[in-house]
């Protein structure tokens, strides 16, 4: 499978790691009243048959983490982009 | 009292650079040269948040080379910047005193980069002659192709699952700068595969 | 015993005359044989003995797909079994053997088990050795390994190298027959990147053999002259001996280069193969097509040939099987044979139509039978003669061979590799290559189509519509001159009219009845019938036996073969070997290997190393006169304990952290605060991960306003730096903050006890080492050795009073033996890992044991280190209602109750008077030590609610090494409770 970095270009994927569902949005509160939050975001996953959005990290390459769409029953990866984009799109 | 003026930086291949031609002997000289660029002098620059163009002109005052684009390298006279991430970039320079790149680019960006010395920390080594692009897809993904990897561009990979940064210094050289703890096995890796070609080490 | 060689033609060299042995018999080929042809050549036909009823068989192909002729090839440690005749050039000095049969060839004492056939039908695995059922490990196992099998591989280490590589083209060809040639030579002329692999040694395909004439010269001819043009084009690489066993996402190709197979040791500095990861922008598929076996009785015995393998031994090598060929034919290819063998002078006894309605076609000469089927292959140890029915009851007609022709399969695995199904065409009575979109397309035989000149012209179409899309011009070439000769085939899945054994897969010994039976019994479903039958599951992937196999199951339910289908066509297209799998990542290159920078220094003074993660760390340094490593250690811990030890701990995690939101990235990554760490000193860090659990640990020092220098465990120094990328990255992006891995900028050692800081204090340059200007916790700059920059900590993991210096790595080795230098007087001695584990143990710090990705911070002890200030990682769910129980596993210390006792990691922890159960269980030791200092084993355990049960005895329980001892649970600190050392 070939992902193309932001940075880099494509790449195999033997040099990315992955870590997994890109959708969860880590909680801002620290209040007693958000732990179902805080419990959906650290264990429920999708396991959708079809495209998902999924961390991906450049570990053997420039080492950044970025997020790629995936369609998990082709493996085709339609579109990457940079973590940190991703993040400051949803407005972190 | 010892001093690091008495003593020389030790070299981390040290005892596998032996100088000589190995491997198959052909006519046409060996296929492919290796070398150790030994000591350098190496920092890692890193762009503050929303600071890259401030760090980028102040490059360009001082060593009269601007910070290069993703995949690439740029030349100036006394300093070399190589792409290595995300607003992260190699200087590497020679001749210079212990210390005295880190503390010169630390004092002329002024804040709008952090700068980290690596000049122990990674090793440079020079493959070049015209089985050098073959060699290296031994290791790496990356397409060397002129075409694709001109000269002065850079990439960080992998070869034999070591991270590596190629830049292409020449049609036909390239330097692979890696982590000092992997040289030893790095080196017994690479001119394994360099023997069908015959390499020289110099 | 009548294969000869013909006095001439062929492509073999017969002035370079090659020796070899089979089964110890020496025999003698020409250069471009291969094992097959000279074998053939010198009258041999009984090659091997099948798998399961150990039948004779003989060379069925002349390709890649051979099923039978499969042999142990070299000796000693380059002994390869299951190697096909076919693919194995001829050298000079081969050794091959039969395998299979014991204990000869010729009498084979395994072939009774044709005799009792009737218990070997399909599924005989789940039916005959079902009871009892202890006599299936026992014996029937090992009887049926014993009788079934192949080859055997060698014990011996494999003495050669093999390599991986890349490679990158913009237009992959994969088959260097008529159609990939052209595909290859009109994509290069193009000025694409064109990499042209065929499994062959010399390219052509089917044009090494074939009587073709293109553009009025032979088909040989032409493909050597295309072969020169490709050669001269500077980005076209030919790679003849590669097979591209698969396909794979994004277009990747696997590949193997069998770069010295054709030798007898491959070259001084040559690898045997070559695997190859191929990137190809677009790819072709010109494979060919492999004729079908004819399934008749006795199809199997040695002479029974497929007719195109036929004309491949007459044609390329000059070799005939035989004296007289019966052809058994329901196509084309049976007719071609017949006139090259007649062309050769040899005997063509009848070629057998089972079509009735045959169209005329040139036998050359030959007597044709039309609808005409084989019923049985008759003969002692080679073939007299043949039965068959045309409709007048069974006659009989002698030969020495035959060649049979079912029609041909097109070679479409490849494009199925990614879960296309093949497709059924009528015309042609055969699955060709499936649609796979432009960046993979099939041409020529592999796409169906079976004439010559679709071959050329699908092949330069492809070609200059893959350059194109690459991004050059192509220019249009008239297509060659060509004669078509039209295929026209009626299927015969099976000649039903015999009562002996008509194979279907031949390797694995499934004949038609088997798979009839099998649909009998339920599984009907082709990939039902494979995995009960073993159709399919031989060595040649159901190359000579798939489609049959579909084609009969198809008969036998009475549905259409295109609704039957196929099994699935999986990578590896043909047997890869276990050797370049690996490639150059075996034995001391299975993963990279890490030195410190003071690994020289560590090997002065007779460290032994251990691999631990990747780096080679000193574990303890003996000495002459120490029995084993413990005495080593207990010096060690002695004399850093009294006087002053020195510890390479360069393998520590080290990264530099700096940016104005520095501080607060580390407030959110370490569970403990940081705003208030001043300038100048170090401080204890703990890392959970999101679910709470503890993940990592180190010092952290403040080296200016925002600048950090962070430490983690040399284990999780990797894991560190990328869950930092994320949390900045993913999480945060708006903080500004930088960080870069420096461990390996800095070699680090620690100097520790009494004597440590009159040690250091000889090579520092700038400081006086006092409580004031280096307290404990202290983190600064200093000068050493006349002017080398240093970082010194006064950390401690010892428990001693101790200092963690920095100096720039290729200082280090100079460092290290200027302190030992220096603290000579004193007895520096220097200390490993295992000293240092001992040291940590006594003073109850946690490490590796106990962070082991269970226990939380309360479990260790440190739940005072969880701010509730800030938000960091981890903290929500750390506060759980099951992670903070008051009832879980914590950290405790324990010692046994008799002094003398041993303790051990793993032993469980019951109360007094409990029974080892599961439901008693306490918890477990997590760490133990020989404390030197004490005169005892001391450890750390977790336990149930270990912190309130200090001077508890309970029960040790070690099932593994029979352990059962009374011990006392204790404060984890067992030395030094008031930490008088650490601040001495």
């Amino acid at each position: 499978m070939r992902i193309r970095c932001p940075y880099c270009g494509e790449r195999p994927s033997e040099e990315f790691t992955y870590l997994g569902d890109a959708a969860p949005e880590r909680p801002l509160s620290n209040e007693p009243s958000s732990m179902d939050e805080w419990f959906d975001y650290v264990y429920l996953r999708d396991n959708p048959k079809g495209v998902m959005q999924e961390y991906w990290h450049h570990s053997g390459g420039c080492r950044s983490w970025i997020v790629a769409v995936r369609d998990t029953e082709t493996h085709e990866i339609s579109s990457t982009v940079a973590a940190r984009d991703f993040a400051k799109g949803r407005g972190r | 009292m010892l001093s690091p003026t008495s003593l020389d930086r030790s070299l981390p291949l040290k005892r596998h650079l032996k100088q000589g031609r190995y491997g198959t002997v052909s006519a046409d000289g060996p296929g492919v040269r290796l070398s150790v660029r030994h000591p350098l002098a190496i920092a890692t620059i890193i762009a503050r948040k929303g600071q890259e163009d401030k760090m980028s002109a102040l490059l360009e005052t001082h060593y009269g080379i601007a910070a290069p684009q993703p995949g690439r390298m740029v030349k100036g006279k006394e300093l070399v910047l190589q792409w290595c991430g995300a607003d992260q970039y190699f200087a590497i320079t020679e001749g210079r005193g212990e210390g005295a790149l880190y503390e010169d680019l630390r004092s002329c960006l002024q804040g709008s980069a952090s700068v980290s010395d690596q000049s122990h920390g990674r090793v440079v080594i020079e493959v070049s002659g015209h089985k050098a692009r073959a060699l290296l897809t031994k290791g790496s993904a990356v397409d060397f192709h002129p075409r694709e990897f001109p000269l002065e561009a850079a990439a960080m990979t992998q070869m034999a699952h070591i991270g590596v940064h190629v830049t292409r210094t020449a049609e036909d050289s390239f330097e692979l700068s890696l982590f000092r703890g992997f040289s030893e096995h790095f080196w017994e890796w690479l001119t394994e595969q360099a023997q069908e070609f015959g390499y020289e080490v110099v | 015993m009548s294969g000869h060689r013909l006095s001439q033609g062929g492509l073999i060299d017969r002035s370079a005359p090659l020796k070899f042995t089979f089964d110890g018999k020496p025999y003698q080929g020409f250069r471009g044989d291969t094992l097959a042809s000279a074998i053939l050549a010198n009258g041999v036909s009984l090659v091997g003995r099948s798998f399961k009823y150990h039948r004779p068989r003989g060379i069925m192909t002349a390709s890649s797909a051979e099923p039978n002729a499969l042999v142990e090839l070299r000796e000693g440690a380059r002994t390869e079994p299951n190697t096909r005749m076919t693919m194995v050039e001829l050298y000079d000095g081969l050794i091959a053997k039969s395998q299979n049969r014991w204990p000869s060839l010729n009498f084979d004492i395994g072939s009774i088990n044709q005799l009792a056939s009737p218990i070997f039908v399909a599924g005989f695995y789940y039916k005959t050795f079902m009871w009892p059922k202890a006599f299936w490990e026992k014996l029937y196992e090992p009887m049926i390994r014993r009788a079934a099998g192949l080859g055997r591989a060698t014990h011996e280490p494999d003495p050669d190298r093999y390599e991986k590589a890349y490679a990158h083209c913009d237009v992959l060809v994969i088959g260097a027959g008529p159609a990939g040639l052209s595909a290859a030579v009109t994509a290069g002329r193009a000025g694409a990147r064109v990499l042209l692999a065929d499994e062959g040694p010399v390219l052509g395909g089917s044009l090494l053999y074939e009587n073709e004439e293109i553009d009025a010269t032979s088909g040989s001819d032409w493909a050597q002259e295309v072969v020169a043009e490709l050669v001269s084009l500077r980005d076209v690489t030919l790679m003849p001996r590669t097979t591209v066993f698969g396909w794979y996402d994004d277009n990747i190709f696997g590949a193997v280069e069998r770069v010295a197979d054709h030798k007898m040791v491959p070259g001084p500095h040559e690898p045997r193969q070559r695997y190859w990861r191929i990137l190809a922008k677009r790819a072709i598929l010109a494979t060919g097509a492999e004729e079908r076996a004819l399934v008749f009785g006795g199809n199997d015995r040695p002479g029974v040939m497929l007719a195109s393998a036929v004309r491949s031994y007459v044609n390329r090598y000059a070799v005939s099987p035989g004296r007289t060929a019966i052809v058994f034919t329901n196509n084309a290819s049976g007719y071609r044979t017949s006139r090259d063998l007649r062309s050769k002078g040899i005997r063509v006894a009848a070629v057998m139509d089972s079509r009735k309605d045959a169209p005329k076609l040139d036998s050359g000469g030959a007597p044709i039978v039309a609808g005409a089927v084989i019923t049985r292959v008759e003969g002692g140890r080679d073939i007299e003669r043949v039965a068959f029915e045309r409709g007048r009851g069974q006659e009989r007609l002698e030969c020495d061979f035959v060649a049979m022709s079912g029609g041909f399969n097109p070679n479409v695995h490849l494009a199925c590799h990614r879960g296309a199904k093949p497709e059924w065409k009528e015309d042609i009575q055969a699955f060709s290559a499936p649609r796979n979109g432009s960046r993979f397309v099939a041409v020529g035989a592999a796409n169906g189509s079976m004439l010559i000149s679709q071959c050329l012209r699908e092949g330069a179409e492809a070609g200059a519509q893959a350059a194109n899309e690459a991004g050059f011009r192509s220019k249009a070439a008239p297509t060659p001159l060509t004669k078509d000769e039209s295929y026209n085939i009626k299927p015969l899945w099976w000649v039903k009219e015999g009562s002996s054994k008509a194979f279907v897969d031949f390797q694995n010994d499934v004949t038609a009845k088997d798979i009839l039976l099998t649909v009998q019994e339920g599984y009907r479903h082709v990939e039902l019938t494979k995995r009960y039958t073993t159709l399919g599951m031989a060595t040649d992937g159901g190359r000579m036996s798939g489609i049959n196999g579909s084609g009969i199951v198809a008969e036998a339910t009475g549905k259409s073969i295109a609704e039957v289908g196929t099994t699935t066509f999986r990578p590896y297209y043909t047997p890869v070997s276990f050797g370049v799998i690996a490639g150059p990542f075996k034995g001391h290159h299975f993963q990279p290997v890490r030195q410190t920078p003071l690994h020289e220094w560590a090997e002065e003074n007779g460290a032994v190393f251990v691999e631990t993660g990747l780096w080679m760390r000193s574990s303890w340094f003996p000495r002459k006169g120490e029995s084993d490593w413990l005495e080593s250690v207990i010096r060690e811990v002695k004399a850093t304990r009294e006087s002053v030890g020195l510890c390479d701990v360069s393998t520590l995690g080290k990264i530099d952290i700096q940016g104005s939101d520095a501080a607060e990235f580390l407030n959110r990554v370490y569970c403990n605060g940081w705003n208030t760490l001043e300038v100048g000193k170090a401080r204890y860090g703990l890392m959970l991960r999101e679910d709470g659990i503890v993940f990592d640990d180190g010092t952290t020092s403040r080296l200016g306003e925002d600048h950090f220098f962070m430490t983690t465990t040399t284990a999780n120094a990797a894991r560190v730096m990328s869950h930092l990328e994320f949390c900045h990255q993913a999480l945060w992006p708006d903080l500004d903050v930088q960080y870069v891995s420096v461990t390996e900028q800095w070699a680090q050692m620690a100097v520790a006890g009494p004597m440590a800081r009159r040690s250091l204090q000889k090579i520092c340059e700038n400081v006086e080492l006092n409580d004031q200007t280096f307290p404990y916790l202290a983190a600064k700059e200093i000068k050493i050795l006349g002017g080398v920059t240093a970082r010194l900590f006064r950390i401690s993991f010892s428990g001693e009073h101790a200092y963690e210096l920095s100096v720039p790595a290729d200082y280090g080795n100079m460092t290290a033996r200027a302190l030992m230098h220096a603290g000579r007087e004193f007895g520096i001695t220097p200390y490993g890992v295992e000293a240092l584990s001992v040291m940590r143990i006594e003073k109850g710090h946690v490490a590796g044991g106990e962070l082991n990705g269970t226990t939380t911070a309360t479990d260790l002890g440190l739940e005072r280190m969880m701010s509730k200030k800030k938000d960091y990682i981890g903290r929500m769910m750390a506060q759980r209602e099951e992670m903070t129980r008051k009832d879980r596993e914590m950290v405790v210390g324990i010692r046994p109750v008799n002094q003398n006792d041993r303790l051990r990691a793993g032993a469980h922890i019951l109360s007094k008077g409990d029974a080892a159960s599961m439901e008693n269980d306490q918890g477990y030791v997590s760490s133990v030590a020989f404390s030197p200092m004490l005169g005892r084993w001391v450890g750390l355990a977790l336990c149930k609610r270990g912190r309130e049960r200090h001077g508890e005895i309970v029960q040790l329980f070690d099932g593994v090494y029979g352990v059962h001892l009374e011990a006392e649970l204790c404060d984890p600190v067992h030395y030094d409770k008031e930490n008088r050392k650490l601040y001495a």
